[in-house]
């Protein structure tokens, strides 16, 4: 009896399969980013092995030192083309991990991910930017690492400066910036660049209030003009306001998929229930 | 499985201009808030080797034809070597935020930073220059083999810098022991000492090291007008080559891991 129902499992998980593959091919095209069945994993050190002296004294002693931590438990989903996806969830819970390897920085340990089109991650502003230069050069530097080229960064770095209200101290080195315009130049170079599919953790956040404006209105003209976005934040508020659809991850599972408000609201539950069981 | 596309246009030319510029800013931070600016780059080989002759040459008064030459040009080298390795080593631990939050491909890190500190020994051999004209010096026409011999210690020196700059992510301890190694290669390799200080059963164990290979060439090519034996030649390419291979195949496997725990 019990070997019928695994055949007929096995059967049911084969036609998804065939349905699945019909499907990629009726919509070939329409997704921006596929992710299939991902898992990544960390090994997390106890005793931490990092010379080679530890790692001859780890030879002899039969201790395993390391703790396997599941990070992504087979996640998939679909982003459309021109949608915003929002990715919320606590702290630890695998968004930025997720977002690494959409970027192409962490590699999966199985599953797929597939992107089509042109990629820009903007995991964190201003990555690279060397104190002791100058602001042009550190543009320069900042444009290349995330594909531009370099005439394309040469032309628009009048722009760039003129967007972050910043043309006085286009030769200052960067040391002399204070936190809030090292953000807003990092901001205004990361703009710059004009991919398909933008991969974005928790940037808009950045310079004063009126530049908060503008920095969410060049999201919002991304947007507009068609681009992919996912968009891994804790501002449930920026979630319902901006997203097409919205992931809720929890534990390296996704939680709940769908309408923002849906989404939201049931994160708001989970934790809520969470509380009165505690 | 992974695909996706980080590149408009050509991959080449695009990660070229990335890897250049990324050498460039390493040649303008290393000489950065100076007071004489870029001008220390010409000065500074310029003085070091100035010390090192009154130093050694009053010391050793050698035997060796045109010692103070001999000297500074296996100085040249034997630093080129060092520097490289040495900031190739720190090249990927050093960067730990810059490779967690954005993607380009990994090995650009030790090509620019190995093409910085080569740049920085072209400075290097200008001042040696400087130092041929001051002796009245003219050197035979063999020299012209030079550039082949510095493009074979700039593959070896790559091969190298790739294997360092992941080996240090696991191994943290790598950068003293690295230090010890190089130390040692000083006295093994004749950058002040000739060769023949060393009985013979030694000198034949010494002569597969590649850089005793390429400061002895350097010395005959540059100074006595020695075409360096075919064999010679062969073996340093064929060892420059295979660490080079072997060293990015080393890179290849460990980088992604390397990440990980950087």
């Amino acid at each position: 009896m019990r070997e019928k129902e695994t055949e007929e499992e096995e059967v049911k998980d084969q036609h998804t399969n065939i349905s699945d593959d019909t499907d990629t091919l009726l919509n070939e095209g329409r997704y921006a980013i596929r992710v299939q069945s991902l898992h990544k994993s960390f090994r997390i050190s106890h005793e931490k092995k990092s010379t080679v002296y530890e790692h001859l004294v780890g030879l002899f002693s039969k201790s395993r030192g390391y703790e396997k931590l599941n990070v992504l438990n087979g996640i998939s989903f679909d982003v459309n083309k021109g949608e915003m996806m929002g990715i919320i969830g606590k702290n630890g819970q695998g968004k930025t991990t997720l977002l690494q390897i959409l970027s192409g920085i962490l590699k999966p340990d199985s599953g797929a991910v597939k992107l089509s089109g042109s990629t820009v991650p903007f995991l964190s502003l201003g990555t690279g930017f060397q104190p002791d230069l100058s602001a042009i050069d550190n543009i320069v530097m900042y444009g290349l690492y995330l594909g531009l080229t370099k005439k394309e960064i040469k032309e628009r770095i009048p722009q760039i400066l003129n967007y972050a209200e910043l043309e006085r101290f286009a030769d200052t080195k960067l040391k002399h910036f204070s936190t809030g315009m090292f953000a807003r130049l990092a901001f205004s170079t990361a703009v710059q660049v004009d991919p398909d599919i933008l991969l974005v953790d928790e940037v808009l956040s950045v310079g004063d209030v009126s530049f908060q404006e503008k920095s969410f209105e060049t999201f919002l003209s991304f947007k507009k003009r068609g681009k992919t976005i996912v968009f891994v934040t804790h501002s449930l508020e920026l979630v319902k306001r901006l997203c097409d659809r919205a992931i809720f991850i929890q534990d390296g599972n996704i939680q709940k998929i769908g309408r923002p408000q849906e989404v939201v609201e049931e994160f708001y539950n989970f934790y809520d229930i969470r509380k009165k069981n505690v | 499985m992974y695909s996706g596309r980080f590149l408009k246009g050509v991959p080449l030319t695009r990660y070229s201009s990335l890897i250049f510029s990324l050498a460039i800013s390493g040649l303008k931070l290393h000489y950065k808030n100076s007071f004489l600016g870029f001008m220390w780059t010409f000065l500074q080989p310029l003085l070091f080797l100035g010390v090192l002759y009154v130093v050694f040459s009053s010391l050793l008064g050698s035997r060796i034809p045109y010692f103070p030459l001999y000297l500074l040009i296996g100085l040249v080298l034997w630093n080129s070597f060092s520097r490289s390795t040495s900031s190739s080593m720190m090249s990927f631990v050093s960067r730990r935020d810059l490779l967690l939050k954005v993607y380009f491909p990994r090995e650009i890190i030790p090509i620019s930073t190995t093409i910085t500190t080569f740049i920085m020994m072209l400075f290097d051999l200008c001042a040696f220059g400087v130092f041929v004209a001051l002796f009245h010096f003219v050197p035979p026409w063999t020299i012209l083999y030079l550039p082949i011999l510095l493009i074979l210690l700039f593959t070896l020196t790559l091969g190298l810098s790739f294997i360092l700059s992941v080996a240090n992510v696991y191994f943290r301890d790598l950068e003293h022991i690295w230090g010890i190694v190089l130390q040692a290669g000083f006295f093994l390799t004749p950058v002040f000492l000739s060769m023949d200080i060393y009985p013979p059963s030694v000198r034949h164990i010494l002569v597969f090291n590649p850089m005793t290979l390429v400061i002895d060439m350097a010395h005959n090519i540059v100074l006595y007008n020695h075409m360096p034996s075919v064999g010679a030649f062969g073996y340093l390419a064929v060892v420059s080559l295979a660490i080079l291979g072997l060293g990015y195949m080393i890179f290849k496997k460990f980088e992604s891991k390397a990440i990980e725990i950087i």
